[in-house]
Formats: structure tokens, sequence, C-alpha cells
């Protein structure tokens, strides 16, 4: 029996967190939220909804939530952990693609992707400028060949998450595990997904960070 | 000369400064050495600044000796940002470990 972990990274999301864990839950065995030093009320609605929630005592970081949502998804057997944003971007149906490569055995890990195929409301800015740029930069500096570099929505198989330590702590961990990914020889897919923007999310300065976070990580090992 | 005065009163001052700080133990020993010799070098090399020039023409600068002076605390400061931001690198990331080990450890 294939246990699946869903790692929920949550930083004020009391809106919307426990409308994603009920969409979520059917689709998985188990639901850790990572709580990042939310102001809001985001811990005491993640713990109505009866998954394992966990706090970080001060804000670390999307990259830091995650790897601690792996950690305790390993450590309680896990053999599928996805990542699953918190604020209702994703659709959890679409969970049953991302896990298919995994079961099947094609596969070692799985990003979701915005541009195989599936219609999503993407703010031109973004579709045109500041995702291109990433490509460019994801394809030619980290050796990463995928449709989308940013996408949060990931399946890893248990020998891929034992592989793949974040250890980027800020938004440069969705082209860390994609490097690593690659740099460790793991049997890649990618998955058409459907992402529902509510905002206009990470902006270009934010795209300057990550790339700041990279090269300086590369220096500072 | 008039030059020359104005920076070792400007030093005196930071001396004085440097002196009520460890008064006040606001600063450790250490640290308060450290900075003490830096000042006294510094005054050294204000009232030696012309045998620094002469120096520095042997070895072959074209610079004056103050310019000279000058590239090597920029290549020390250079160094020194270097360096701080290891060590911030490294504080960042026991920060991480040590946030996720909180969240980690079993609530009773």
């Amino acid at each position: 029996m294939v246990k699946i972990a869903c790692v929920i990274p949550a930083y004020n999301e009391a809106k919307n967190i426990v409308r994603v864990v009920d969409s979520v839950r059917p689709f998985v065995d188990e639901i850790i939220i990572v709580d990042d030093c939310s102001s809001d009320e985001t811990v005491v609605c993640a713990r109505t909804t009866g998954a394992l929630v966990l706090q970080h005592p001060i804000n670390r970081g999307q990259g830091a939530a995650l790897e601690t949502g792996n950690t305790l998804a390993l450590a309680r057997g896990a053999d599928i952990i996805i990542h699953f944003d918190g604020d209702g971007q994703f659709l959890a149906a679409e969970i049953k693609d991302m896990v298919e490569p995994i079961i099947s055995g094609r596969a070692d890990i799985v990003f979701g992707s915005r541009f195989l195929g599936k219609k999503t409301n993407f703010p031109a800015f973004k579709r045109y400028i500041i995702y291109p740029l990433a490509k460019i930069f994801t394809r030619f500096l980290l050796g990463v060949k995928l449709s989308d570099p940013q996408n949060g929505f990931r399946a890893f198989s248990r020998q891929a998450a034992e592989l793949i330590r974040i250890e980027n702590r800020g938004m440069a961990h969705a082209s860390e595990i994609q490097t690593k990914a690659f740099r460790n020889g793991l049997r890649v897919a990618e998955v058409p997904i459907t992402v529902i923007y509510h905002h206009f999310g990470q902006r270009l300065s934010g795209g300057f960070k990550i790339v700041r976070d990279l090269l300086i990580s590369k220096i500072i090992k | 000369m008039l030059q020359q005065i104005i920076a070792l009163i400007i030093i005196f001052f930071f001396i004085l400064k440097l002196m009520s700080q460890k008064k006040k133990q606001e600063i450790s020993g250490n640290e308060f050495r450290i900075w003490l010799i830096f000042w006294l070098v510094a005054a050294l090399a204000v009232v030696f600044i012309k045998q620094i020039d002469y120096l520095v023409a042997r070895l072959g600068f074209s610079g004056s000796g103050i310019n000279f002076l000058i590239y090597l605390a920029v290549l020390a400061l250079f160094y020194m940002v270097f360096r701080v931001r290891l060590e911030l690198a490294k504080t960042d990331k026991h920060l991480t470990d040590l946030a996720r080990e909180m969240a980690l450890r079993p609530k009773k």
C-alpha cells in the first residue's frame, strides 16, 4: 500500500487553509501543514482540520517550511510526498495525475507545469516576460530543462525526497529542487496542471532575489 | 601639514570614544585592543605619510602613499564584507535548523 503524504506550507492563509485541506483530503493519506509563523489565525484554522500541524517559531520562508514538512513525512513512512500550496491556487483533483508517474514506476519526481496545455488565468506580464526569463536562466545557468521553472506543485518518491534536501529557505528552493533532481540522476516527469491566480504573486523583483540566492548558495557551501 | 593635524585630531577623538566604550563595558577587552592598535597604526601612517609615499614609489606604484593606503583599506573592507556574509549565511542556516527542530519536537 503506497502512503501519500501532502505537505502544505502556509503563511497567513487563515482564509484558505481549511478549504485547501478539505479539497486535498480525498486524494492523500496524510496532510502535514507547516505554518511559517503566520501572524493571523492560520494555525488555529489548520488545527480544526485534523491535519498534522507544525509551527515554525520564526518565519523562515517557503523552502524551509517544505523541508520541515518533508522531514516529518519521511519520518512517518511516506512513500510519496506532494507539495501543495496553501493559497488555493492548485486543483487537488490533479494530485492523482501528479502521483501516477511515480506509482507506475516511470518517474522519481514529478513537476507540475502551467505550460503544457491547461488553461490558466496567467497575468500577461508573467507569461510573456517573467517566466521566459526564468526559463532561460534555469536552462542555461542551472542546466534544468523543464517547461515551468517556478511551480510549487510537485510529487517526490521517497527516494527523491531523501536525496533532495532543500537548503534554500526562500523562493529559490524551486530552482534548487529542480537542479538537484537532475544532478542526482532522478527520473523526472512533467505533468500539465491548472493554476488559478487570485493575485499577481511573485514579481520581477522576486525573480532577482531568487537569482541572487542561487548565486550566493553556489559560492557559500 | 594642516591635513595631518586634522586627521590626527579625528583619530584622537575616535580613541577617546573607544576608551569610553571600554569603560562602559560596551566592548570586550579584545575588541578594544584591536581597534586601539588600528587607530594607532592609522595615526602613525598619518605622521609618516611622506615616508610611506617614498616606500610606495620605490615599490613601483605610481599613486601617492595615501592612495595606496586607501586601496588597501578598500580591499580589506571587501574581504571583511565577504567574511561577514559567510557568517550571516551560516547563522541563517542555523536559525532555520533550530526553527525546524522546534517545529518537529513532539508537543507535550
